[in-house]
């Protein structure tokens, strides 16, 4: 039970302040969309307003356009799921030309979610999309678990991400969140080259790898050996890595992994997270991501929070709860 | 191939009305939903999701067996066995109880097209040509319906198929692979006997085995008809959103998806896999490449 609940007065919801900032980005409130979760950001515009949302961060978007991997690309798991999806996407010119136009006319904030196999695609796609409108900021994806180059393994390296980060930097003034992989031995090691490279910002996690066996035809039961697990299975996992990253650095930390309620995301933003991303709930209902944004709200509201700011990184560990990420 | 494309689907409470046991393992499902919900056609899906906290976390993709219109709302069918973790929930299910229905997803059957139907059904693959034939009686057009299955017991409410085609004016034909109803064979069997009886040109549409719907589609090549075939994928969002449930194109429409930039996909026109959800489920023979087709 949190101390401020018991002597804080409840707070009628619209008075709840919201708005975070990720850097120079200000959000109305903290919750994204997780890249891979929301297409284009169009795709759902029929039943989600994605104006009352944080922002919209795109599926990633490759220099050219990419297939994606062979099926079975979705394995349902104990609570939680599988992909292999393979980084299927338009490619650049389609994204420019077809995708982004939508995107403006939904006045979303939108992150788009850049995926590159070498520091030059990134900084293509960075320089060609840097000067179009309606792009609040790039998630770079240096965490993909499932294509053969250019995915969370090769980026693992702190060298490398800190000096591809400095070449992003030179390419453009927008924000730049690094998408963290969580199968690292030390997530602070990555989370600090990015930092030293220039991000204004990291999302703490990507997909765990994870495989499914078929034990009767002894195969796996996606298209590749192994795929990323998402759902609630995870959130857990994620909200170490992202407590641990959140206090090895000094830029803001964007929480995801198994995000599906109010309570969830606080729960990251108690761990230091400023953002949240919600991303596999949206598979089974379009619409999480703004519930999730009404559930901060009210349980913000019954414990007297005037400022979702004022929640970051309440959970202070003790030493009846000894905290090693401090230690 | 359109760039207007519409997006009627929507997610809402629905509650079960009836559920009876339909013989040999299978099951009949009625759902109420709101009449805000468009109604589906033929050969759509919707995604239906079990009450929390449930046994599996994905919604349920499943295709539509029939829509009654209500004074208030629609009442959705379905027949589904109870295989896997979410459909054996989902059969415990008492009328009453709540869950969450997403749709209507997918393209149906082109119910339309000119020529004379014939529907091929596969088990309970029948389900969304129960409502073909409904959907064709209403067009004032006779339905002829083939029927097979491995033995008698798994032609899925064959009783419930019978009666509808006989108050609709159709006619019905059963395989089994045993023998211990109507011909010992399958479907094909009966489409080859039957096929030039029938005016042509004759059109198609099938759902069952994706091994059925082959020797549909080489048939249907072969023999300068046209086959829309209902196919079934793994799914996590069934919206087109998560890029989960790929079909491989035929070699014809990945050049046209690779020509128009658009391959009938309203999302992204990936040359290489067509979308189960959103670019089929039914898609016609000559969209998918049946030798990589699993």
């Amino acid at each position: 039970m949190s101390a401020t609940a018991a002597i804080r007065k409840a707070l009628a919801p619209e008075r709840v302040d919201l708005g975070v900032r990720i850097g120079p980005l200000a959000l109305r409130n903290p919750v994204l969309t997780a890249s891979g979760t929301f297409g284009y950001g169009d795709e759902y515009a029929h039943v989600v307003d994605l104006r009352v949302l944080g922002g919209v961060v795109t599926k990633t978007v490759t220099v050219e356009p990419r297939a994606g991997n062979p099926p079975p690309r979705i394995a349902e798991t104990g609570a939680g799921m599988l992909n292999s999806i393979g980084l299927e996407n338009v490619g650049l010119a389609r994204f420019r030309t077809e995708k982004l136009p939508r995107l403006r006319a939904l006045h979303a904030t939108v992150i788009a979610s850049l995926g590159g196999e070498t520091s030059e695609e990134l900084e293509t796609l960075v320089g060609t999309l840097g000067g179009e409108s309606g792009i609040g900021a790039f998630e770079i994806n240096f965490s993909c678990p499932n294509v053969a180059a250019g995915g969370a393994r090769y980026w693992a390296e702190p060298a490398r991400l800190e000096a591809t980060l400095r070449r992003l930097r030179a390419r453009t003034r927008l924000p730049l969140i690094a998408k963290l992989s969580p199968d690292v031995t030390d997530i602070r090691d990555t989370a600090r080259a990015c930092e030293a490279g220039g991000a204004d910002a990291l999302t703490c996690v990507n997909t765990f790898v994870g495989m499914a066996i078929d034990l009767e035809y002894m195969s796996s039961r996606l298209g590749r050996a192994t795929g990323g697990v998402s759902g609630p299975a995870i959130k857990p996992l994620a909200l170490a890595r992202c407590h641990e990253a959140a206090h090895a650095v000094g830029i803001p930390v964007i929480g995801s992994g198994g995000i599906a309620s109010g309570r969830d995301a606080l729960e990251f933003i108690a761990a230091g997270a400023a953002a949240v991303q919600v991303g596999t709930v949206t598979f089974t209902e379009p619409g999480a991501a703004v519930r999730v944004v009404e559930e901060m709200r009210a349980w913000l509201a019954a414990h007297g929070i005037a400022r979702v700011a004022d929640l970051q990184g309440s959970f202070a560990a003790s030493a009846a709860q000894p905290d090693p990420v401090r230690a | 191939m359109t760039a207007t494309f519409e997006r009627t689907w929507r997610q809402t409470d629905a509650i079960v009305r009836a559920q009876r046991d339909y013989g040999a393992g299978f099951r009949w499902l009625e759902i109420d939903v709101p009449a805000e919900f468009t109604a589906p056609v033929a050969g759509q899906f919707v995604q239906l999701l079990l009450p929390a906290p449930a046994a599996v976390l994905l919604p349920r993709p499943m295709s539509v067996a029939g829509v009654r219109r209500r004074s208030r709302g629609r009442t959705l069918e379905f027949l589904y066995a109870p295989v896997g973790a979410g459909t054996q929930v989902l059969a415990q299910l008492q009328p009453g109880t709540h869950l969450n229905l997403t749709g209507p997803l997918g393209r149906g059957y082109p119910l339309h097209e000119p020529g004379t139907p014939v529907l091929v059904a596969g088990g309970r693959g029948v389900a969304p040509l129960l409502m073909a034939v409904d959907e064709l009686a209403r067009q004032k057009r006779p339905s002829t319906l083939l029927f097979g299955a491995r033995t008698k017991s798994l032609l899925a409410g064959l009783n419930d198929a019978r009666e509808r085609l006989k108050a609709r004016g159709g006619r019905l034909h059963l395989a089994t692979d045993d023998g211990s109803r109507g011909v010992r064979g399958n479907v094909m069997d009966l489409l080859d006997a039957l096929a030039p009886k029938l005016p042509a040109p004759i059109v198609i549409h099938a759902c069952g085995p994706h091994g059925m719907l082959g020797a549909l589609a080489r048939w249907g090549i072969a023999n300068g008809v046209r086959a829309h075939l209902a196919m079934e994928s793994v799914m996590a969002c069934g919206t087109g959103v998560c890029r989960g449930c790929p079909l491989p194109r035929s070699t014809e429409a990945r050049t046209r998806v690779l020509a128009t930039g658009d391959g009938g996909s309203p999302l992204l026109g990936n040359p290489e896999w067509a979308m189960c959800c959103t670019d089929g489920p039914v898609f016609e023979a000559r969209e998918l490449d049946w030798d990589r087709v699993a």
